[in-house]
């Protein structure tokens, strides 16, 4: 029908009257806003978590002494447990069929000199063989930590890009030697850069052999292990063999409590879809409330319109204007004005998410289903707020409508 | 016969009284007849314009427009009758205040639904027809009165309907400016229209070739007008 007149009166009602119109589609924009805005944040989040997380250690899990402490009674029971140590990652490294890698971590910070310069809270890792698979690191110049490293425990350490280009600037760092909280070290590699996670940098730290760590900086003291299994099906075995073996080194009775946590990637996504169901359900709580109360603004809009335009529907109906005919011009109007305001809601969510997504850490995208979701939001809401009015004026006797002033 | 009515009453109710508008009306307009519709206020003929223009149905009686029982039709028939068989022309012009001139002429046919091209076509040809072929682009406020009338005419008009309804059409015109929308009816009934004024200006019925005289919601007299005044030659005669 006369969709195109039904929408170019309903946007030259709006441009007629910005503020009444900014007012009206207030509540629609708020709502859609917050929507988009949440959604684009947590859509940027998952991402994120399954980019660098997920992939980074798939089908790794970790064994430590603590595993996901949530609490402080919990933290005083973990804090009693034996240290996990080399030997336990031995015992796995022996006892296990379905793990490809075990690898023994720890770390600590420390500072780096070289020559002159300085660099202050710099992470070192322990790290035993496999360690380039599990923390996802590739090399850029010169090698990776070997096993004969590991086990002659020499002064060996590879160095993020950012520590290269701190301590070195222009000079090549492999070859090189450094002080790592004191020690000396030969830089034999040269990580490729990975960028920031979180806001925090990827590439500010050096990788030692684990028993170098542990010779220099930590007689004594808990590792984590790092075990990837053959796939993702045998993820749940290796847990298994693994909980069985630290279990029997540990001279655990049937029914006693792990003495050492075991954490997957799995763990924390749960952790993850608490805290992000939760921002979820404010946001909708939020979102429902702007747009019930933005709905009610714009079905009072139509009434009043509807209450203006008597005449005009008289007019119309005269013509030859049936009630469906009617009913479509009002609801049309109503739809793209609530639309206009989801589109406005849109747009300004969609520029806080990349806004606080370009200035802050947390990371945003604006994603497609997101902007439909506004848009359909919106849409639902002209339809269902306009309907009362359209259906009033759409009843209206032409007789009565063309008499009116 | 174009229309025939027969023992039409309606009845309307007023706090717990009952009005009876119209009460036993029985009348025959042939095709291309010239009619006007006369009466004092209250006298019913509002009544029958209405239920002529398929605006509302009787309580009881039969109108039969073109062979088909209007009394009986729904809402949405009676839109479609309305848009198909009758053209309106109002005493207060009734446009749409914020469309030109062209848009509100198509109107009828936008519910009809003609495509865009040929509705523009059929609006400029009507408005053409009324001597408004340079004004198709003006506002009803950019028009004067006698324009605006000519622009309902032209609206009337466009969908080529069977009768042209108007009521009381130089109300709210000076007597100049009302002769030459006289003028324009008598040219539509001259070129095979069926006119049907509503008025109670005896100057205005008197153009007209026929004039029903209503009283008390009944047809008091329906005679032809041996002297039917013609709108150009009144135009012609300087006032007195």
């Amino acid at each position: 029908m006369n969709l195109r007149e039904s929408v170019g009166i309903a946007l030259s009602g709006i441009r007629a009257n910005k503020l009444r119109s900014f007012l009206t589609l207030l509540g629609t924009i708020i709502g859609v806003a917050s929507v988009i805005s949440v959604v684009s944040f947590v859509e940027g989040m998952n991402r994120y978590v399954t980019d660098k997380i997920l992939n980074a250690g798939a089908n790794v899990f970790q064994v430590d002494k603590y595993g996901l402490v949530m609490s402080r009674e919990a933290f005083d029971i973990a804090n009693r447990r034996p240290d996990v140590t080399l030997d336990d990652a031995d015992a796995l490294r022996a006892g296990m069929v379905s793990a490809t890698l075990v690898v023994p971590m720890t770390e600590s910070r420390a500072v780096l000199r070289f020559r002159n310069k300085t660099m202050k809270g710099v992470n070192v890792h322990g790290r035993g063989a496999g360690y380039d698979v599990v923390d996802d690191i590739a090399i850029k110049d010169g090698r990776h930590l070997s096993d004969f490293d590991d086990r002659q425990r020499r002064p060996v350490c590879v160095i993020g890009p950012e520590v290269a280009e701190e301590l070195f600037e222009n000079v090549d760092p492999v070859g090189r030697e450094i002080r790592v909280g004191g020690q000396n070290f030969e830089v034999v590699g040269l990580t490729v850069a990975k960028g920031k996670l979180m806001g925090q940098s990827q590439d500010r730290f050096v990788t030692i052999p684990v028993q170098t760590f542990m010779k220099m900086f930590m007689e004594r003291g808990s590792l984590a292990i790092a075990v990837k299994s053959i796939d993702e099906a045998s993820l749940p075995l290796a847990q298994q063999e693994a909980r069985n073996i630290l279990r029997g080194l540990r001279h655990q009775r049937p029914g006693q409590p792990d003495a050492f946590g075991i954490t997957t990637s799995d763990t924390f996504l749960q952790l993850y879809h608490a805290v992000t169901g939760g921002l979820f359900v404010v946001t909708i709580g939020v979102a429902a409330i702007s747009l019930l109360v933005g709905g009610i603004v714009i079905m009072n809009i139509m009434l009043v319109s509807v209450t203006e335009r008597t005449r005009e529907i008289g007019i119309r109906k005269a013509l030859g204007a049936k009630r469906r005919d009617i009913m479509t011009q009002f609801l049309v109007e109503s739809t793209t004005l609530s639309l206009s305001g989801g589109l406005i809601g849109i747009v300004l969510g969609g520029g806080l998410a990349l806004l606080v997504g370009a200035i802050s850490p947390l990371p945003a995208a604006l994603s497609l289903p997101a902007v439909l979701m506004g848009i359909l939001m919106s849409t639902g809401v002209g339809v269902f707020f306009g309907s009362y009015p359209a259906v009033r004026a759409a009843r209206l006797d032409p007789i009565e409508a063309l008499r009116y002033e | 016969m174009l229309i025939s009515i027969r023992g039409l009453h309606r009845v309307y109710q007023v706090g717990d009284q009952e009005v009876r508008a119209l009460d036993g009306v029985d009348l025959d307009i042939a095709q291309n007849e010239y009619v006007a519709i006369m009466g004092p206020s209250g006298s019913g003929k509002s009544t029958l314009m209405n239920i002529l223009g398929c605006l509302d149905t009787p309580s009881t009686g039969s109108y039969r427009l073109k062979d088909l029982e209007i009394a009986k039709m729904s809402d949405d028939e009676l839109a479609r009758i309305r848009n198909q068989e009758i053209g309106f022309v109002f005493q207060t012009f009734n446009l749409l205040p914020r469309a030109d001139a062209l848009h509100n002429v198509e109107l009828p046919l936008v519910y009809a639904g003609m495509r865009h091209e040929e509705r523009r076509a059929r609006a400029r040809e009507a408005l053409a027809l009324v001597g408004l072929a340079d004004r198709m682009k003006h506002r009803p406020n950019e028009l004067s009165g006698g324009q605006r009338q000519r622009v309902a005419i032209a609206r009337a008009l466009v969908n080529r309907p069977s009768i042209i309804l108007a009521d009381e059409p130089t109300g709210n015109l000076d007597s100049k400016t009302g002769e030459e929308i006289m003028i324009a009816f008598e040219n539509i009934w001259k070129q095979g229209n069926t006119v049907i004024l509503v008025t109670h200006e005896p100057d205005i019925a008197d153009h007209a070739r026929r004039v029903v005289r209503m009283k008390d919601g009944r047809v008091e007299d329906d005679r032809v007008n041996p002297n039917p005044r013609s709108a150009a030659a009144a135009a012609a005669t300087p006032p007195a």
